[in-house]
């Protein structure tokens, strides 16, 4: 498959918007101690305030600057999600491609670990560890890369595999290369268009699963979260606060993810003979 | 035959992978392992009897392999420990909430999987038309928003602002209704809910159907039905549409596994008395027996419906039996 990715991606009206939109989250996420004025986790007496000058989206139940918040939960997501996406690909990339290429009892052993995890709602075995033990920013990373990377792995399994009968791969095999140089020099150039896919998807699983949690108070309460402030905002639903302090936040949380969502089926679309030339928008 | 073997070593493995994480997890807990088993509430109502029966129960002086082996024959006797939250056994909390978790997930199941074949058929029907290009990318921006954000909008303008629906719950508390109008109170508060769960999983299937139905279309044998002089709507659902129901069904199968999980947020945001809203009420209060039995159970159902989708696969579709 040779397609200029760069070039579709930039032609298709799916993944200019996708692009732009994620580029907007990742330059307010950056730019967060510049626009925001306030300190994120600063709390003050003057609670419950509605927008103002001063603080355009109010403030919050112990008086932090709901906008200033907003801004730093982009980067917890945007740090959750990238990390996540790079982890757990990487962990996809060395399971996918070695059972492809090894095959026998490692491959079947692989295989069906892979398919036990498949299985598993990642939700319920996060609130099962987050029962016990208090997941730092870290650890959360950590275990939704564990438990997120099994699905990517049988994607670039499957395509190792096709990919392993093509006369260039055998070819080089006569000359006497490595399983190794193989996997390096033949094979993962030929996977990046789906590498990237498979990484917007971890991203995108991460971001949401990372505002699920917190939303469930799951994860650290001194770290600003969007799913944190979604819960805060439910409890004053009562009250008219929702409309700058609930669905801002919601609404970032879903451009970010539409964003994402954009992107990957502008790849996708690219990528698969079957659905080249779709149109969107 | 192979494939049945294999996916049933799968499944063997998830289970023990499951007790193992159930058994292992309390049991690695600095201090006292009687507080990570039946948690906090527990070490109020501690008496030094109940406390040797309890480390009897589960061997807790003996080895590892023997508490493993308590742990299981327990598991056996359908005994998931005892909430000292809800002072009654975890299994009898569990099954309390069960039926409306079924209840909701089961509705929007329904609900969504029909609207996601129509529309997946229709939109691929006529592939790159404006109904198609709009249906599209309103799908995937809907994907976007999640089940939680969804409930929320929903709870805040049909029910804060436009008071057309209640706010929490599945009952009216105290209403002592019964019959049509208790029906009505009950269908009146799975609205909200339902809809949210409806939508926020719509765009999976939509997506799917819409694919398949693309690559049928394709295929020599719609050909042949054109050919036969066949009308367009016969041919859109009886010969294309048909075919490209079936990775929906297995989806919606997979999904029916996951009823529990799948209802958690929404159910929280609705405070709707079900499983969802009972792990969040263990997981704050540590309530570790109620939380245990409910990822087994969770793990349990999830394993019974793959095992389930597998065997009606193969059934309906016998390629499926010749592919592996």
């Amino acid at each position: 498959m040779h397609i200029d990715l760069k070039k579709e991606i930039k032609e298709s009206t799916t993944g200019r918007i996708g692009i732009s939109v994620l580029l907007l989250v990742i330059l307010l996420a950056l730019l967060a101690p510049v626009l925001g004025r306030y300190n994120p986790v600063g709390q003050s007496t003057t609670t419950l305030l509605s927008p103002s000058c001063g603080h355009w989206l109010g403030t919050n139940h112990v008086g932090q600057d709901i906008w200033s918040q907003l801004l730093y939960g982009a980067r917890t997501s945007l740090l959750v999600g990238f990390s996540v996406g790079i982890l757990s690909l990487l962990f996809s990339i060395l399971f996918g491609i070695s059972t492809a290429l090894i095959g026998r009892v490692y491959d079947c052993v692989v295989m069906r670990i892979v398919d036990a995890f498949i299985i598993i709602p990642t939700v319920i075995v996060a609130i099962l560890v987050a029962a016990y033990v208090k997941p730092s920013l870290f650890l959360l990373i950590i275990i939704l890369s564990v438990l997120s990377w099994p699905a990517g792995a049988r994607v670039i399994r499957a395509q190792t595999l096709s990919l392993k009968q093509s006369g260039h791969i055998s070819a080089s095999r006569t000359f006497g290369a490595s399983q190794l140089y193989i996997a390096w020099r033949h094979i993962l150039p030929d996977l990046v268009p789906i590498l990237l896919v498979e990484f917007i998807y971890g991203v995108r699983r991460a971001v949401f699963m990372e505002a699920g949690l917190a939303f469930l108070g799951i994860g650290d309460p001194m770290v600003v979260s969007w799913g944190t402030m979604m819960h805060d905002a439910l409890r004053f639903s009562y009250l008219d606060v929702w409309r700058w302090w609930l669905v801002p936040v919601g609404v970032a949380l879903s451009l970010t993810i539409i964003g994402l969502t954009f992107i990957s089926h502008a790849v996708e679309s690219i990528i698969d003979p079957r659905l080249r030339g779709e149109t969107v928008a | 035959m192979t494939v049945l073997r294999r996916n049933l070593a799968t499944y063997g493995i998830t289970f023990l992978f499951i007790l193992a994480l159930n058994f292992i997890l309390p049991r690695m807990m600095p201090g006292d392992p009687l507080a990570a088993i039946y948690g906090d509430e527990a070490l109020i109502a501690m008496t030094p009897e109940l406390k040797a029966h309890l480390v009897e129960r589960f061997a807790l002086d003996k080895s590892l392999w023997e508490q493993f082996g308590a742990y299981l024959s327990a598991l056996v006797h359908g005994d998931l420990g005892y909430s000292y939250y809800y002072n009654a056994p975890a299994i009898r909390v569990i099954l309390g909430h069960l039926p409306w978790t079924l209840l909701l997930v089961g509705s929007a199941l329904v609900i969504s999987t029909l609207l996601c074949i129509v529309l997946g058929i229709e939109s691929g029907w006529r592939r790159g038309s404006r109904t198609d290009r709009t249906l599209l990318t309103g799908m995937m921006s809907l994907s976007g928003f999640p089940d939680f954000f969804l409930g929320m909008v929903l709870l805040l303008v049909f029910g804060v602002m436009l008071r057309w629906f209640p706010l929490a719950g599945a009952l009216t508390p105290y209403s002592g209704l019964s019959g049509l109008p208790l029906l009505l109170d009950v269908l009146k508060h799975m609205a909200l809910p339902v809809t949210a769960l409806t939508l926020a999983h719509l765009t999976g299937g939509y997506l799917l159907t819409r694919n398949t139905m693309i690559t049928v279309l394709k295929a020599p044998f719609i050909l042949t039905a054109r050919a036969k002089g066949l009308s367009q709507e016969v041919l859109k659902y009886r010969h294309a549409g048909r075919n490209s129901m079936l990775p929906v069904i297995t989806m919606m199968g997979i999904w029916l596994g996951r009823v529990v999980t799948g209802a958690l947020f929404v159910e929280l945001v609705f405070a709707y008395p079900g499983i969802g809203q009972l792990s969040y009420q263990a997981l704050i209060s540590r309530d570790y027996p109620i939380i245990q039995g409910i990822f087994l159970m969770v793990a349990i159902s999830v394993l019974l419906v793959n095992c389930a989708v597998d065997l009606l696969y193969s059934k309906i579709d016998p390629r499926v039996r010749y592919a592996h």
